[in-house]
């Protein structure tokens, strides 16, 4: 009952559109022997505006279709019947259609627009409280070292290292809204070299501390040859995945990280315990902006797997994330294109 | 003696930071703001390292390193907000002999110094051995011990580690190593590098993927560290 009252709410444009039609039918035939057959064509584009407004292309032509019948039956001579003897009177049906057709276009784009504002919007609502979390951890840390001078060694330490993992946690962040512009500028080019993956794991691993990562992380590596690809993208993929699984495992859990190779492509796993995700959210994960649910206490601006997607994508290789024994597995496979020879 | 580094910053808050941490370490400094200052300071200060920014008011960096360079081979630290990987490298390549970006730790900053001077030092008085931790090696017997036992490597990988290490603590761009070790007309060969590299790790680290010695600077080239 709630869905078929939702469903009319979405479509009731429609029965309003067919009211309005019935009316303008009225109008014209108690008044077609003052009206001339402009005026009541003139009249019977009306609906059709109101309905290409919504955007539809499909609605727009069916109403359209259903005006162009109704003048010609009832208002073009001869009148009741569907032939038409003045070639101008077909012109004018085209026209209805085409003019339809331009609105809807137009108000698809404005649509569009405003897509990209909400986008915009809720980009800058993350991003301000993901930086002025830790910004207000700085000041605050900051101040009540400055107004207390007799805090104990102890405290200072805690305050200043809050302070130190505040700026890294912002510094991680700045840079993944810069990759991420760059990124989304579709003429990015990348630069191919030689990598090795195991150096850009190393490379990754140095942006956390020691200790997150001896205690959880499991490292299992084949032999791997030189990869075709780039290296600073790489290398941000890595750190993304990385800092997904660490952000979003449980307390106590591993992380299993694994780089296979494959004759004709590499394959990337990391997989970490969580609470299971269903299907339909584990297709949007890498969409910008997403973020499990009831994660409001972790930071994080659900930037970085789309910007794995993207840097997957860049490489013509796919992502996807898998679920499987109580945790989600991300999967990278990456296409080999060029073997290396020394 | 009090070893006298020159600071070439212009942005106000960051020579302040420096200067503080300069002095709490017990080094003396001279600072300016702009490159024409730099020079006639550097002449007539001769000081034992210089702490430059990029991009100063008059005028680029990589232009003061190479002047620089003419006259002197005192170590140079860059420091840049540029995160830019292509214009770290080429001043790296004009002679810079490492470089740190902004925001950055002062210790860690202070580590670098520390290690620059130290070089800059021993240069003087090339040695025939070398240590570092449980790695030796010797020039001119040309053995390379690990723990106690004779460490069987390449001619190349020899030449790579001893350019590391002789090198020590300084950012070496991938052209600079690829130019050194391989030659003239290798310098744009990654390939060997990479896998030079690897597999040099396997046997000097204790953990290959969590390098401890030959670490690498993304983008821009290795860092043969000691601490």
């Amino acid at each position: 009952m709630k869905l078929l009252f939702s469903k009319y709410k979405e479509h009731k444009y429609i029965v309003n559109i067919f009211g309005l039609l019935i009316f303008i039918t009225l109008i014209s035939h108690l008044f077609r022997n003052h009206l001339d057959v402009i005026n009541i064509t003139l009249l019977h584009i009306i609906p059709v505006i109101i309905v290409a407004i919504n955007g539809k292309l499909r609605s727009t032509l069916l109403i359209a279709f259903i005006c162009v019948i109704l003048l010609n039956f009832l208002h073009i001579p001869p009148l009741y019947s569907f032939s038409v003897h003045n070639d101008y009177h077909i012109l004018s049906f085209i026209f209805f259609g085409v003019i339809g057709g331009i609105i809807t276009y137009q108000a698809k784009n404005l649509d569009s627009q405003k897509k990209q504002n909400e986008i915009r919007e809720s980009l800058l609502n993350i991003i301000s409280h993901d930086l002025k979390t830790p910004l207000s951890t700085i000041q605050g840390s900051v101040n009540l070292m400055l107004s207390n001078s007799n805090l104990d060694e102890k405290s200072k330490y805690s305050l200043l290292e809050d302070i130190n993992y505040s700026s890294q946690r912002m510094k991680r962040l700045i840079t993944n809204i810069l990759d991420s512009t760059r990124l989304s500028n579709k003429n990015i080019d990348i630069k191919h070299q030689w990598c090795d993956f195991e150096d850009i794991l190393g490379v990754a691993l140095d942006e956390f501390s020691q200790m997150q990562n001896d205690e959880k992380l499991i490292i299992k590596i084949d032999e791997l040859s030189l990869f075709w690809g780039d290296n600073t993208l790489l290398t941000q993929l890595f750190i993304n995945l990385l800092d997904n699984a660490f952000k979003y495992s449980k307390k106590g859990t591993k992380i299993y990280f694994e780089i296979t190779n494959y004759k004709k492509h590499v394959k990337i796993k990391i997989f970490n315990e969580n609470e299971i995700i269903d299907k339909e959210k584990l297709r949007s994960i890498f969409d910008k902006f997403y973020r499990a649910e009831d994660s409001n206490d972790i930071l994080g601006s659900g930037i970085g797997l789309s910007i794995c997607k993207s840097i997957v994508k860049l490489h013509n290789g796919k992502i996807e994330a898998i679920a499987k024994n109580n945790g989600i597995s991300i999967e990278v496979d990456l296409p080999i294109i060029k073997k290396v020879r020394i | 003696m009090k070893q006298l580094i020159q600071i070439i910053e212009d942005d106000i808050s960051v020579r302040k930071l420096l200067e503080i941490s300069f002095k709490e370490y017990n080094f003396s400094y001279i600072s300016c703001e702009n490159r024409r200052v730099a020079m006639t300071m550097f002449l007539s200060h001769q000081p034992d390292l210089i702490v430059l920014d990029l991009g100063l008011p008059d005028g680029d960096g990589k232009e003061f390193i190479k002047s620089i360079r003419e006259l002197s081979l005192v170590p140079i630290i860059v420091l840049t907000a540029r995160d830019d990987e292509s214009e770290i490298v080429a001043s790296l390549d004009a002679g810079a002999d490492d470089y740190m970006t902004k925001p950055f730790f002062v210790n860690e900053l202070l580590a670098r110094i520390r290690a620059n001077l130290r070089r800059h030092s021993d240069k003087e008085a090339l040695k025939e051995v070398y240590e570092v931790g449980e790695l030796k090696l010797d020039i001119s017997s040309r053995d390379v011990i690990l723990k106690g036992e004779l460490l069987k490597l390449t001619p190349i990988e020899y030449d790579l580690l001893k350019y590391f290490i002789i090198n020590s603590n300084k950012t070496l761009t991938h052209k600079q190593i690829l130019e050194e070790v391989w030659g003239i007309g290798y310098q744009n060969e990654m390939q060997y590098l990479r896998t030079y590299v690897n597999t040099l790790r396997k046997k000097i680290e204790i953990n290959s993927t969590r390098p401890k010695l030959i670490k690498s600077v993304s983008g821009i080239g290795y860092r043969f560290s000691i601490d």
